[in-house]
């Protein structure tokens, strides 16, 4: 019988995969793809192109610059031949070996005070000017801010569409015509949105940041130093993946009744998903503000939401480490609680509110 | 016999109207019931409650669940094809079989793949690719695939060519129906079922007009075909309908013997459209 169960739910999540598989899978190693491409080039081309040229030679500049060797790499863009002059030079003094740890300050407080927001933030922003500086953090990060952000949105676009559009095709009654109840629907496209689409996204993330790595090496190659010493000898792998995945799951449990309203939305909806997602949250809020003069619902979503974290990423949340420790336990449990009242109200609407 | 469907006093109303209204309802085990009815009649409706699709006041027994809540245990021993064309149209054939065969456990999916082997619908295909007559055959293939004890058919022929719409009752006659399955099936097409049929139920505005056996039908009702003088008086016995034929009239009347109406001219039995048409009659349908 459990044997029968799971082997359903599994067959169910392959339903999923196989309805949305541009977007849960293609997308993700396309762009990860692509990333590496675009990396490619900066590193065979880098003078021509610039964003992630630039950034891996700022961070290998910088690098040398405080620790070890300095290297200034001159490029003529005035002549026709590609012409590279490189200086390195000896650093007299040891480098603190917590200088090379990449997954320090990784983890950042959401939610906070600002004042101590912006200060956690700023040590975990990213691709911040002054931060970290002389580690490949910041271009690892850029590439996991990035397939996170697409994460988000292909995650909101599947679970306003997966309860909604088999409605309005009317292969919901196809589906109804097999022995799985709405609970189980409901929690294979919840399970969907809240951890398989993230495996397989941050599989990708990862995938796209051992690509910049091996680029970065490729690139101090070409500069004649030794990869392996400059590069990998001071990436702690274990740890990045570590933090990359625990901060989704905690995440995820932020989102979970985000989610969990895009999912009822998605059962509620007679036209328009997106709307019935928006319009109350933007009308309670306006009321609050109207008559009471609080702003606690906006609090509350805003809470919930991936938010601008002031480093310059444009999403804010545990994107990568988690910090246990500081979370508002209650915010988190009443999250949940609204997480599990929405999906009981989804159950309720997929099984007798479902025709449009 | 075992009861596999019991309905009483089920109705269901959207807003001010009633699409069932205080139906009661019992089919056996090994039954064909016809369920028809015009336009609006509350067919599809009766259908859903029965399949635990829609809320209802009363009570249904379906083979000892209650659909309303029960709907996903029951659909292990029911089976539906509930319109033609809903099937997911962004899967392929193979996709589809995969699903039924991870969530059906009495989905078999050899029986499945024999019964498309004849046909053009062919593995790799796309459902959107597949005309509607190859839909019905797909979808058909999976129900006959399903060791239900129930199966409902809402119009499973709609829109369907005359070759695609035999071939599906053959199909279902030959190789799905045995004494131990039930079938309910609503249809437009009365002509095309009435010989597989075993009972007939007729609706109107919600309401159950009549349920009786083939048997049953053929023993209450006759139809005489008047023609000359015998019109006017075939037309002063009491009739529940009647229609114009060439060169008089045919009359169909309930609880009269054949044999005392054999001297106004020809007896048959009517059929269940010709029925249908006298129960229900034209002016209440559209009037």
């Amino acid at each position: 019988m459990a044997d029968q169960q799971s082997h359903r739910l599994s067959t169910l999540m392959q339903r999923e995969f196989q309805e949305y598989r541009n977007s849960l899978l293609w997308t993700p190693l396309a762009i990860a793809a692509a990333l590496a491409f675009v990396m490619l080039l900066s590193v065979l081309f880098a003078n021509r192109i610039s964003a992630m040229g630039d950034v891996i030679l700022r961070v290998i500049m910088e690098d040398h610059a405080v620790h070890e060797v300095n290297i200034t790499i001159n490029i003529d863009d005035e002549e026709t031949s590609v012409k590279r002059d490189y200086r390195i030079e000896q650093q007299e003094d040891a480098v603190d070996e917590r200088e090379w740890d990449f997954s320090r300050g990784w983890s950042f407080k959401p939610d906070r005070e600002s004042a101590e927001a912006k200060a956690v933030d700023d040590g975990a922003g990213g691709e911040d000017e002054e931060g970290d500086a002389g580690s490949l953090n910041p271009l690892l990060n850029m590439v996991h801010n990035f397939m996170l952000m697409v994460l988000l949105l292909v995650s909101a676009n599947y679970l306003l569409g997966c309860l909604f559009n088999d409605r309005r095709d009317r292969s919901i009654l196809f589906w109804k015509s097999m022995p799985v109840s709405e609970w189980q629907e409901v929690a294979s496209k919840f399970m969907v949105a809240m951890l398989v689409a993230p495996a397989i996204f941050i599989a990708a993330s990862v995938l796209a940041q051992v690509a910049s790595t091996l680029l970065a090496m490729l690139l101090v190659w070409r500069m004649d130093k030794d990869p392996f010493d400059l590069v990998l000898s001071h990436i702690q792998f274990g740890s990045l993946l570590f933090n990359q995945v625990a901060g989704w799951l905690l995440t995820a449990l932020w989102l979970a009744p985000v989610y969990a309203w895009l999912l009822l939305a998605s059962a509620a909806a007679r036209r328009s998903p997106f709307m019935v997602a928006i319009a109350p949250v933007i009308g309670l809020f306006v009321v609050e503000s109207l008559f009471l003069g609080t702003e606690y619902v906006g609090n509350a979503v805003a809470r919930h939401l991936p938010h601008g974290n002031g480093g310059g990423t444009g999403v804010g949340f545990y994107l990568h480490g988690p910090d246990w420790a500081a979370q508002d336990l209650a915010g988190l449990g009443l999250g949940l609680l609204f997480a599990a009242a929405a999906l009981w109200v989804t159950v309720y609407l997929r099984r007798y509110r479902f025709e449009l | 016999m075992d009861t596999i469907v019991t309905a009483s006093e089920v109705t269901r109303t959207f807003g001010q109207v009633r699409a069932v209204d205080h139906v009661d309802l019992e089919i056996g085990a090994g039954a064909v019931l016809g369920l028809i009815g015009p336009n609006g009649a509350g067919k599809t409706t009766l259908l859903r409650t029965l399949l635990g699709l829609t809320d209802f006041e009363g009570t249904i027994d379906v083979l000892g669940a209650d659909p309303r809540t029960e709907r996903a245990s029951l659909m292990e021993q029911v089976c539906f094809i509930a319109d033609t064309a809903v099937l997911p149209r962004w899967m392929r054939v193979d996709q589809l079989i995969d699903y039924v065969s991870g969530t059906h456990p009495r989905f078999d999916r050899e029986l499945a793949e024999n019964f498309l082997r004849t046909t053009e619908v062919t593995p790799k295909r796309r459902i959107r690719q597949l005309s509607k007559g190859m839909m019905v055959q797909l979808h058909l293939a999976l129900v006959m695939a399903i060791d239900a004890r129930l199966l409902v058919l809402d119009e499973p022929t709609l829109g369907l060519d005359i070759l695609f719409r035999k071939r599906f009752f053959e199909q279902l006659l030959n190789d799905y129906f045995d004494d131990e399955r039930t079938i309910i099936i609503s249809t437009h097409q009365v002509e095309e079922v009435q010989n597989i049929l075993t009972e007939v139920m007729f609706m109107n505005h919600g309401q159950v007009i009549l349920h009786k056996s083939m048997s049953a039908i053929e023993e209450e009702f006759v139809e005489l075909h008047a023609v000359g003088d015998a019109v006017a008086r075939a037309e002063g016995i009491p009739h529940v309908g009647k229609r114009s034929i060439l060169g008089g009239k045919a009359l169909i009347y309930e609880g009269i013997a054949a044999e005392s109406l054999a001297p106004l001219g020809e007896i048959r039995t009517p059929s269940v459209s010709d029925l249908f048409v006298a129960k229900v009659g034209w002016e209440t349908v559209h009037g």
